[in-house]
């Protein structure tokens, strides 16, 4: 059993998204600012007429700073439109099941919780992010 | 056996198919739409409408209904609408219903709902009334048929049914065209029983219409083909093509009958055709193999071709194309029109972007191009809008029934009257102000409208009237429910305000008469005198006026006192398009809805009408009374672009209870934006209720201000009360300063009272129990000693003279460090709540902490610990030192020291608070330690000392300290527990969550010297 991924990059860790769940990847979009919103919440995009919601996985994951390049993945979760807001794009890698595990306990917890699994393919450790632990995150009121 | 049992039993033979939860859905949505039809007509008959079209929809309705239910197993309303068809045939011929009889019809279409919903009710079908029944046979429906069928032969339609006509075409074309097509499938191999089912249900519900208007031809044809159907219906035979070549023929010949009807034409030529088809079809059946068996082709296939050639022939006079554009309504489902709404909106932003950008275009082709664009959607929008559009009579209509069924309940004479029952809305605000608008007719039927008995002495007509007017106003839609009652009564109003706690007397003075009637409004207020089950319940008016928000409307209530009360409700024409208004804020753009907006004011603050300021909150006079402003940069925290700017604007808004003035940077426009939602986490911010694009692309928050109103804190009444002598609380709970007291008798006339939370247990002992150990007297008390501590003793009283050989006496068991003790008084009299502050008296000091002087005595409180010492003065209050921190944490730079007070008990919060205010300390209090690390984390002041409580709701002190520790910022702030619980466990616990000193439950002198070791004096050494 092989999976899709597509690719990006974070800092220096590689993330990896279902590809069927991607629904299409640009550059830098304009982001209009959410006062008072959580700092993981950049903003919002207005992608052809639907409103996005950017999410800033630097702020996510717990980087003090931001990258040079950002690229948005746009990918619809729970009807919702959201963007990532990533450092850059890689390619859509195919992963066997054999090679994916649980996410080791050393990662920090506010990391690990969006984190499904790790696949260990043969040049870099690829962790698959939780779309749905983080449509959840956007679900819960902030009280 | 009547016809109507036949079908259903041999219905129920075939159907070993359950119906899918959508059928249902479809079958309940439409039964319902037919007995609003039949209930509307009823109370037609009630007035002077002719009786043979009313008649018709109520006898249609319970004659539908019936079928359907046989079909969909519902045996109870197939029974219950049967029996109520049975009782309205009598009235066929008599031209007119008793009003008795109408209440029972009405009656029986609640029952009808009621069983659609899946209840049972238990109906009596006794006209309640104690006139002579007509003395009328109930015929069987197969009577009914007969008849029917005879008068098929003279074919045409009875003129009295012309005005129903129309309805009933479309029925049939709709039918026929269904049938058609799924006989199509069959024809092409699918044999499934869902078909043959769809085609049953259709031809038998045209059956019983065609009979029912006298339409001989189309029921025979219907019923021919039933019948047929009924063996396919087993599955034990197929359709051979035969057959479906028969049945394809007389849906044919239905066709055209259909267009005769229509067109009122002369129809004897089909008549010969039915017979002859009819015959062919009936040998069709016959001939049918048993399944899996092709039938052969069979002579019958000529006589069907000369069959259909005649059709043409007789087919050639009707002028359809003429009459087909007469009745032009296709059904659309709703989804579609929502797709097609949001397309609009997509589609209008366009338009905005287009024209945003012909503006600063040269091409005058390109410019006059875009303007026709402009008009075209608007068109459109409007056009489409339209699709959406319900007449509100739709609604309206049902409170005739209401009106009529409570003037009987409540033994008055009321009237209604519509106005403007065309005016349309959109069918989900139809739906959304449905129940809102019940409730407000009803209150006017209950509260509003008098006992005709009062109105005659008021000099008023005897029956009331409602008016419930609609119109278009301004892009809105009004809604005015007016009564000719007996109005609302401000007096009363304020009293019940008062009573139930939403204002003060002192407010209530200065209330104006809007603001009066505004107060039904308030959650839980009701001002009929007795609860009755129409209205009063108290769940009323601010449940109404929460609906008509949700959907973006406005209430508005009026009313004169003798003479009546109106009800304004004005409600957006959609949802999806909001009129609103662009504002800028730095580089954001919001969009504030203009239904919040109540106007516009430009202030030049070197003029003389400027914003002022009031204890620095920013104020503004709007014509004589004071509007609280709010800075939308500050409220969002967004940086000032600008120093103050000369001229401020000042939007003035609308929120649930009270306007305020919203400053914002820039106003730009006005524009219709079409919202879009955005997702909880934002929402819960309160401040925002969407998002929407501009017509330049960019996005703009829309702003929700109601939730604005929220988060600025406006319309709350009394925040910080007591600001005075230096105790500043910043969340006022009012309720948590009850403290609740024991109160107990000791000798002494006074009563005695000690703080409930102290008491661990109440214990009645045995004198005999009492032992010595030493010179004191315990009780063993489980595995350990209990200490007893006489309250008399210490208090400086008599000892009470008991009854040393028997008799048990009153102990109140109190927990200190671990130990239980046994305090000893004479009587446990009660418990007492009470917010009053504890004087401290002339006495106090020792024991007696002060007094509470209540209503009706003076209450003294004593000090269970105290007890405690005073008898084992060995036992030393605990206090433990933790680590010494002080000289590393910087002081703040000016002022007093300040210290927060965390503590949950109100009571020990106040003498706490006192003993520190004593010392000269600044104190800002907290209830628990929840509180304490938001005030904290606000920054909005800074400490030198944290004192707290361990024991507290949310955040216990540990868990306090513990939060306190792991900020960087409060690393070194000295921090004092004090507790009860200063048992070596707990001391040693505290210490390790980081307390430097852990107190046992106040001692003025020990605290003030731990305090001033840990932070210093009071006052800085300057």
């Amino acid at each position: 059993m092989t999976e899709q991924l597509t690719t990006f990059r974070i800092g220096e860790d590689v993330f990896g998204i279902e590809v069927m769940k991607v629904q299409e990847v640009t550059g830098p979009p304009t982001i209009v600012d959410v006062p008072l919103a959580p700092s993981f919440v950049r903003g919002l995009i207005n992608l052809r007429g639907q409103i996005a919601t950017a999410l800033g996985l630097r702020e996510l994951f717990g980087f003090k700073t931001q990258a040079e390049a950002q690229m948005s993945v746009v990918c619809k979760i729970d009807g919702n439109l959201v963007s990532l807001i990533v450092d850059s794009i890689g390619d859509v890698v195919e992963v066997s099941r054999n090679a994916f595990e649980k996410p080791p306990e050393t990662i920090p917890a506010d990391v690990r919780k969006f984190i499904k699994g790790i696949y260990k393919t043969n040049d870099s450790l690829l962790s698959v992010l939780d779309l749905d632990r983080l449509s959840k995150e956007l679900s819960n009121s902030k009280e | 056996m009547s016809t109507w049992a036949r079908w259903t039993s041999s219905l129920r033979r075939y159907l070993d198919m359950a119906f899918s939860d959508q059928e249902i859905e479809e079958f309940k949505t439409e039964a319902l739409e037919m007995l609003d039809a039949a209930e509307k007509s009823l109370l037609s008959l009630d007035g002077a409408a002719a009786f043979k079209p009313a008649f018709d929809t109520v006898f249609r309705c319970f004659h539908n209904l019936k079928g359907g239910a046989g079909v969909m197993e519902l045996t109870a309303l197939q029974t219950h609408t049967h029996e109520l068809e049975n009782i309205l045939m009598g009235f066929q011929n008599k031209g007119v219903i008793p009003a008795e009889y109408v209440s029972l019809f009405l009656r029986g279409i609640d029952g009808a709902r009621t069983l659609l919903e899946g209840q049972t009710i238990d109906f009596n079908f006794d006209v309640s009334v104690e006139v002579t029944k007509p003395q009328v046979a109930k015929p069987e429906v197969g009577n009914l048929e007969a008849a029917t069928n005879n008068s098929a032969s003279t074919a045409a339609p009875s003129s009295s049914l012309f005005g129903t006509n129309e309805e009933f075409v479309v029925e049939c074309e709709e039918r026929v065209e269904r049938i058609s097509k799924s006989l199509q499938q069959i024809e092409n191999g699918d044999h499934s029983k869902e078909l043959i089912d769809s085609i049953y249900r259709d031809v038998h519900s045209l059956k019983g219409v065609a009979y029912l208007f006298s339409y001989g031809n189309l029921g025979d044809l219907s019923h021919g083909i039933e019948s047929s159907l009924e063996i396919l219906r087993t599955g034990s035979h197929v359709p051979s093509k035969i057959l479906i070549n028969v049945l394809f023929k007389c849906v044919e010949l239905i066709e055209l009958e259909v267009t005769c009807i229509k067109a009122k034409m002369d129809n004897s030529e089909i008549k010969g055709l039915v017979g002859n088809i009819l015959r062919m079809l009936s040998e069709a059946t016959a001939a049918l193999e048993p399944a899996l068996i092709q039938a052969e082709p069979s002579q019958t296939v000529p006589q069907t071709a000369t069959t259909a050639a005649k059709i043409p022939a007789a087919a050639n006079h009707p002028p359809t194309a003429e009459s087909a554009a007469e009745l032009s309504s296709i059904r659309v489902s709703v989804p579609l029109l929502d797709n097609l709404m949001t397309l609009m909106g997509e589609m209008v932003l366009v338009r905005n972007q287009v024209i945003q950008f012909s503006n600063t275009s040269e091409n005058m082709e390109f410019v006059n191009l875009s303007k026709r664009l402009n008009v075209v959607t608007s068109e459109i929008q409007g056009e489409l809008m339209k699709t959406r559009m319900q007449p509100i009579g739709n609604v309206l209509g049902k409170f005739s029934r209401v009106v009529r069924d409570l003037s009987g309940e409540l033994g008055k004479q009321i009237a209604i009257e519509l106005q403007g029952a065309d005016t349309e809305l959109d069918k989900s605000l139809l739906e959304a102000i449905k129940d809102p608008l019940t409730h407000i007719v009803r209150n006017s039927c209950d509260h509003g409208i008098e006992m005709p008995e009062t109105r005659r002495q008021a000099g008023k007509p005897i029956g009331g009237r409602i008016t419930i007017k609609s119109y278009h106003e301004g892009g809105q839609v009004v809604i005015e429910i007016a009564d000719d009652g007996k109005g609302l009564n401000s007096d009363l109003l304020l009293r019940k305000g008062i009573e139930k706690g939403l204002i003060t007397e002192a407010r209530a003075k200065t209330m104006n008469e809007k603001e009066i009637f505004n107060l039904i409004f308030a959650p839980g207020f009701s001002t009929a005198a007795k609860v009755t089950n129409v209205s009063g319940r108290g769940v009323g008016m601010d449940v109404v006026r929460t609906n008509i928000e949700k959907i973006g409307g406005t209430v508005e209530l009026s009313s004169v006192t003798g003479t009546g009360t109106t009800i304004r409700i004005k409600i957006p024409l959609t949802l999806a398009i909001v009129p609103a208004l662009i504002v800028n804020s730095g580089k954001n753009i919001f969009a504030i809805p203009q239904v919040k907006l109540v106007e516009l004011v430009r202030v030049d603050q070197s003029s003389e009408s400027k914003v002022e300021y009031l204890h620095g909150a920013p104020v503004f006079r709007l014509r004589g009374s004071i509007l609280p402003l709010v800075d939308l940069d500050q409220l969002l925290g967004v940086a000032k672009t600008k120093e103050k700017p000369a001229v401020l604007n000042i939007a003035v808004l609308n929120a649930e209870h009270c306007s305020f003035g919203l400053i914002v940077e820039e106003v730009q426009d006005t524009a219709d934006i079409v919202v879009k939602p955005i997702n909880r986490l934002l929402k819960s911010l309160q401040v925002y209720s969407g998002a929407t694009v501009l017509g330049d692309g960019s996005v703009a928050l829309i702003l929700d201000v109601l939730g604005l109103s929220k988060v600025a804190q406006i319309g709350k009444e009394e925040l910080n009360a007591d600001d005075s002598n230096g105790e500043r609380s910043l969340k006022k709970n009012k309720t948590s300063d009850v403290q609740d007291y024991l109160l107990v008798r000791v000798n002494s006339p006074t009563k005695h009272a000690m703080v409930l939370g102290y008491v661990n247990r109440l214990e009645e002992f045995d004198t005999n129990a009492v032992e010595l150990s030493g010179a004191q007297r315990v009780i063993r008390y489980g595995d350990t000693i209990l200490p007893l501590i006489s309250a008399n003793l210490r208090l400086g009283y008599a000892a009470t003279v008991r009854d040393v050989t028997s008799g048990k006496f009153p102990v109140v068991v109190v927990e200190r460090a671990g130990c239980l003790y046994g305090i000893e008084v004479d009587e446990i009299i009660d418990t007492l709540s009470s917010s009053l502050e504890i004087s401290s008296s002339l006495a106090a000091g020792g024991a007696i902490s002060g007094n509470l002087n209540t209503k009706d005595e003076l209450v003294v409180v004593v000090d269970p610990f105290e007890l405690i010492l005073q008898t084992f003065p060995h036992l030393k209050s605990v206090v433990v030192a933790g680590e010494k921190v002080v000289a590393r944490h910087a002081p703040r730079a000016a002022g007093p020291m300040r210290i927060l007070l965390v503590e949950d008990t109100p009571f020990f919060r106040r003498a706490i608070a006192n003993v520190l205010l004593s010392g000269g300390y600044e104190i800002v209090t907290a209830s628990d330690g929840q509180e304490a690390v938001e005030i904290l984390n606000s920054d909005e002041v800074s400490f030198d000392l944290l004192v707290t409580d361990i024991e507290m709701p949310r955040m216990n002190g540990f868990e306090l300290a513990k939060s306190v520790r792991s900020n960087p910022k409060f690393e070194t702030l000295p921090m004092l527990a004090i507790s009860s619980r200063a048992d070596k466990s707990h001391v040693q616990k505290g210490v390790a969550a980081g307390f430097n000193v852990y107190l046992e439950k106040l001692q003025a002198e020990t605290l003030l010297s731990m305090v001033s070791e840990l932070i210093g004096p009071a006052r800085r050494a300057a």
